[in-house]
């Protein structure tokens, strides 16, 4: 059997580190591109989202490079993503590949689940095996997210447009050529001393424009048309709550336990939303509600027919926490240029905001 | 005595003599909202944002409606009626949805039905809601039985009788069917038998279907729905087509549309709106498994509140003119 996997960020580094370990044979398909949302698009069902899509191109493209098999999230209690295995392998099958779609339960027996797909995956590797290799795959992922985290603090307020994103290129890839814990470490302490050591406007007070929304969409820059890093040239900071790594930490080993990361969240949203409506509709109101006071702006991504944002965003503007977002929806016919522009004016209008607060204070001060 | 509104959507047409009997028993007056026209529907497109799909347009439309004719509104959550299965998201935050885009709405009465967290909790809930007419437990449970008792028959006659929801909730009512007496538009034509498939809301709103079931019948075609279907046989296609049911009212989609593919049906009309997160994965299904089986024809209408009345009749034109011509030659000929 040969595994491939659909892109999700950098989701693959930690996969590719697994299946590696493991000696599964794999296929890392090609990055995200036009090519794989085309085919991607033209073999979906027309009503469904960006995720479905971009995901199928990627089994299109990874099956045309000899993969017969791909992992795939899904199951019960989300929202429409939980069918998309089956409908995906249909797909698949009528196209002539005989492929399978190995569906990985995000709801129900997390970890476990994935400890029992990765057993079948590595034909019968022995348990250890599979926990060690496991554990480094997770030590690459939390190191790429603290690496990443520490970019869009200097993305906003370098001298030099582009160091931040250069050397985080660099860590990416040095990160995915590891194999071991100690080079991992000092790659890790390199890459942050270099970002930190990046020439930095000191004056730069930038804008703290939150990201929220569905998780596909967040977490893959190329269906959310990079939005950090455009963000970033315009000289805002980037904050999201969303990182695969703090998502495996909390519903694989701590949710369990009961401490649940989004408590504090969807307490927030409850006066607005009452319940858990699946995907992360939930949590877009809740994190509007809890930051309102913290970040400037919000930007609020979501897949074109996503059901739970769509209830997100008809629920976001009657909330009492006042905070400009702007909803942009995701989808194979939006123009990355009209993005850009809408941007823009958003950053426009957090700036003249800003200026007119701090009028305001020099006034009454 | 307290009005309690109920909106002409939805889930309106699944449960309404469930509902009216719970909240009468307990001494509150129903008032449903008028059926829905082209002024429901702009006045709940105008609130809620775009991408919203059709039957929520309609929803918000109907509650607008009524917030000047009761004292409170009632927006059940139906997460689930069987293990392991879930709905989709816009039923699930409908009370909350409607609250914000409809901030003048009266108190909204809300009751979550979920079955995986077991009976007590069911059970709990409907006392919650019953406590808002009665303290006493007791003529909450009494009011509860009635209601199911009220939607057992209600199934039963629509099963038994092969009745559409709004002709089934006449006959409950006692009032008699006004709809004119149907003439098929000229005897030439075959009978045929169409099965439609969709959700309650969409077959049987005739403002967004356009009177889909009307004009069939003036096509001389006897139209069968789910809601005439045995809960069995339906459940039992699901299982064949989807596997194990994930969606909590996939059944009249799925399970009709693969019961009306395999038992003599000429032809079989899919409905669904725009965006639609469920139907968008299900229809397809139904497809699929139509161009497979090569033996029925099947069509696929989606509609929002863009579609225009001549599209769709022509659409139905060309699928019932196909449909005779393959009945006249009693030959499969397929798409």
């Amino acid at each position: 059997m040969r595994v491939s996997i659909p892109h999700m960020g950098h989701l693959y580094i930690p996969l590719k580190a697994m299946f590696q370990r493991l000696g599964i044979d794999y296929v890392i398909p090609p990055v995200n591109s036009q090519r794989t949302l085309s085919l991607g698009s033209r073999y979906s069902p027309e009503g469904l989202c960006i995720p479905f899509k971009m995901t199928l191109g990627n089994m299109i493209e990874s099956a045309e490079m000899g993969a017969n098999a791909v992992l795939m999230p899904g199951g019960y209690g989300i929202c429409r993503l939980g069918y998309y295995t089956r409908v995906q392998e249909q797909i698949l099958h009528n196209l002539g590949y005989d492929f399978e779609v190995i569906q990985i339960g995000v709801s129900d027996r997390k970890f476990f689940g994935a400890m029992d797909m990765l057993k079948r995956v590595s034909n019968n590797a022995p348990w250890h095996r599979i926990l060690s290799a496991f554990r480094f795959a997770l030590a690459k992922l939390s190191t790429v997210d603290q690496i990443e985290q520490m970019t869009q603090k200097v993305r906003p307020v370098e001298l030099v447009q582009g160091t931040a994103n250069q050397l985080y290129a660099k860590a990416v890839h040095a990160i995915d050529n590891t194999d071991d814990y100690d080079t991992l470490k000092r790659t890790k302490a390199d890459y942050l001393r270099q970002l930190n050591e990046v020439v930095k406007n000191k004056q730069a007070r930038p804008l703290v424009v939150g990201i929220t929304g569905e998780f596909y969409v967040v977490l893959e820059p190329f269906s959310s048309f990079d939005i950090e890093r455009e963000l970033g040239k315009l000289g805002v900071e980037v904050r999201r709550a969303t990182y695969i790594s703090g998502w495996t930490k909390f519903s694989y080993f701590l949710n369990p336990f009961g401490i649940n990361e989004k408590s504090r969240i969807h307490k927030a949203a409850r006066p607005y939303l009452k319940r858990d409506i699946g995907g992360d509709g939930w949590e877009s109101v809740g994190e509007k509600v809890l930051h309102a006071k913290e970040y400037d702006g919000l930007i609020h991504l979501a897949p074109f027919t996503c059901m739970p944002e769509i209830i997100a965003e008809n629920i976001m503007p009657s909330t009492k926490e006042q905070i400009p977002v702007l909803t942009i929806l995701c989808d194979e016919q939006i123009a990355k240029a009209g993005v850009l522009t809408r941007l823009e004016a958003f950053v426009d209008l957090l700036e003249r905001k800003r200026r007119k607060q701090n009028n305001v204070l020099r006034v009454t001060a | 005595m307290t009005t309690v509104g109920i909106p002409r959507a939805l889930l309106y047409y699944q449960y309404y003599p469930m509902w009216k009997t719970f909240f009468e028993y307990l001494g509150a007056e129903v008032v449903v909202s008028p059926p829905t026209t082209r002024k429901t529907l702009a006045e709940g497109a105008a609130r809620v944002v775009a991408d919203t799909c059709l039957p929520v347009k309609v929803f918000v439309g109907h509650t607008v409606s009524l917030v000047e004719k009761c004292d409170r509104i009632f927006i059940p959550v139906v997460r689930s009626l069987k293990s392991k299965t879930y709905n989709c998201s816009k039923f699930l935050g409908l009370p909350d949805m409607t609250r914000a885009v409809v901030p003048e709405a009266p108190l909204i009465l809300e009751i979550e039905i979920n079955i995986n967290l077991g009976k007590r909790r069911l059970y709990q809930d409907i006392y919650r809601l019953g406590r808002q007419f009665t303290w006493n437990p007791l003529k909450v449970r009494e009011a509860a039985t009635a209601a199911w008792q009220a939607f057992l028959d209600y199934r039963e006659l629509m099963y038994h009788r092969e009745l559409t929801p709004p002709q089934a909730m006449e006959e409950i009512t006692g009032k008699l069917p006004a709809g004119p007496e149907i003439t098929p538009e000229s005897p030439r034509v075959p009978r045929t038998t169409i099965g439609l498939i969709g959700h309650a809301y969409l077959l049987y709103d005739e403002h967004i279907n356009y009177q889909i079931i009307n004009r069939l019948h003036q096509y001389n075609a006897m139209v069968v729905t789910p809601e005439m279907l045995a809960g069995d046989t339906i459940e039992a296609s699901v299982n064949k087509l989807a596997g194990q049911a994930y969606w909590t009212y996939e059944e009249e989609v799925v399970g009709a549309g693969g019961h009306f593919l395999e038992n003599n049906t000429d032809g079989i009309i899919g409905i669904m709106a725009f965006g639609c997160g469920p139907d968008s994965l299900m229809m397809d299904m139904i497809h699929r498994q139509a161009t497979r089986q090569k033996t029925t024809p099947f069509m696929c209408l989606t509609l929002e509140e863009h579609t225009s009345e001549t599209g769709v009749i022509t659409r139905l034109e060309a699928f019932m003119d196909m449909i005779h011509r393959r009945k006249q030659r009693g030959k499969a000929i397929c798409v």
